[in-house]
């Protein structure tokens, strides 16, 4: 799991703040950090604390561990919980959070041999929910994928999709 | 432990020379196609960290065209063509014998035309893989997106990353003549069907 503030996949250009996070990473960042992911079926999920203007996102893949190996960032029921526990090794208080979400699309049109994206919309939401941290904003499901940019100042979640006008959470 | 880096590294060799076989018969068929214009050659079969697999794959955030064929069983995968939007128009034109479209939207005929190719490519590689393993493998038809090239990878890698961090591609490439151009194939196969092409390799070994 990459918590860096500085976790860029080699040969990504972009700005010297954007943070890129991929599937199955968790990064954490600080105003002016801005962390952006691509999604298709997988879910981006931010915790931010308005006051301390940090954000954590993770780029969930699977919607359960169900006892399997792999970076905690990777399933939607060990995500929350180890952004919560990195949040707290950087001193902040966990309470006082808010959730953003965005993904989960089925990109085969549900003819593909999974449709993943709802069940880790759901998953997510089932994670949130038992952390106690409310969801103030969702762009999921549908078909289409998604490029995200969380902006660590404003705790605003930009979406992104093909053919559509971009979408402010 | 280091019995089995061998093994792995068997596999993975064995799987390269399945697919170096199968993309034989995939550039005859796409010669065929193209009139000649186009080969195809196998540039990796190789595994990849799950969170660096567009990096890996030099899949940035732009918008992709491409199509997509599905092979849905266990013992099945994902088989993704990709083109930019300049290329995946000129490969169209070159099938129409037509100068590249101007308009914005995709007419039916290009999209037609590339996801044909798709067809040709994803069957050749099928039946020889069906050869090889004994089992009839029925794709979906293909389907043409225009989507976030990591947004399709991401969903068709997905039941490879249902039991494992690590993630088998195959990558393969096409030429014109001499040119390597810029589209690629990239095929995910579920991890019923690496097994299935592991027994039949080693039974044959």
């Amino acid at each position: 799991m990459n918590t860096s503030t500085t976790s860029r996949a080699p040969g990504t250009p972009g700005p010297a703040n954007d943070i890129l996070v991929g599937m199955g990473q968790i990064a954490a960042g600080k105003t002016p950090q801005r962390m952006r992911a691509i999604l298709g079926s997988c879910i981006g999920v931010a915790l931010y604390h308005p006051g301390r203007k940090t954000g954590i996102l993770a780029h969930v893949v699977l919607p359960e561990s169900a006892g399997r190996d792999g970076s905690p960032g990777k399933f939607a029921d060990t995500a929350v919980p180890q952004m919560l526990a990195i949040l707290r090794e950087q001193g902040m208080p966990t309470y006082g959070l808010t959730a953003k979400l965005a993904g989960g699309a089925n990109m085969f049109n549900g003819s593909g041999p999974l449709k993943i994206g709802d069940a880790n919309a759901e998953a997510v939401a089932a994670a949130l929910k038992k952390a106690g941290v409310p969801v103030a904003g969702q762009d999921v499901g549908g078909t289409h994928g998604r490029r995200i940019e969380f902006d660590c100042a404003s705790g605003e979640m930009t979406i992104q999709s093909a053919g559509r006008p971009a979408r402010t959470l | 432990m280091n019995e089995l880096r061998h093994d792995h590294d068997w596999a993975l060799g064995a799987l390269y020379e399945l697919f170096a076989s199968a993309t034989h018969d995939a550039s005859a068929a796409m010669c065929r196609w193209t009139n000649g214009l186009i080969t195809v050659t196998l540039d990796q079969v190789r595994e990849i960290a799950l969170e660096e697999v567009s990096a890996e794959l030099e899949i940035g955030d732009e918008l992709l065209t491409m199509v997509v064929l599905t092979i849905g069983s266990e013992v099945g995968g994902n088989l993704i063509l990709l083109f930019d939007e300049v290329n995946g128009r000129q490969l169209a034109a070159s099938l129409l014998g037509r100068e590249p479209g101007a308009e914005p939207e995709w007419s039916d005929l290009e999209k037609s035309a590339l996801t044909e190719t798709g067809n040709i490519l994803g069957c050749s590689y099928l039946n020889a893989i069906t050869r090889l393993i004994g089992m009839d493998l029925m794709p979906s038809a293909p389907y043409f997106i225009q989507d976030y090239g990591a947004s399709v990878v991401q969903q068709a890698v997905m039941t490879q990353a249902l039991t494992s961090d690590r993630l088998l591609l195959c990558q393969i490439g096409f030429r014109r003549k001499d040119e390597q151009l810029d589209w690629r194939v990239v095929f995910v196969p579920t991890q019923g069907m690496q097994e299935a092409m592991q027994r039949s390799l080693h039974a044959a070994s």
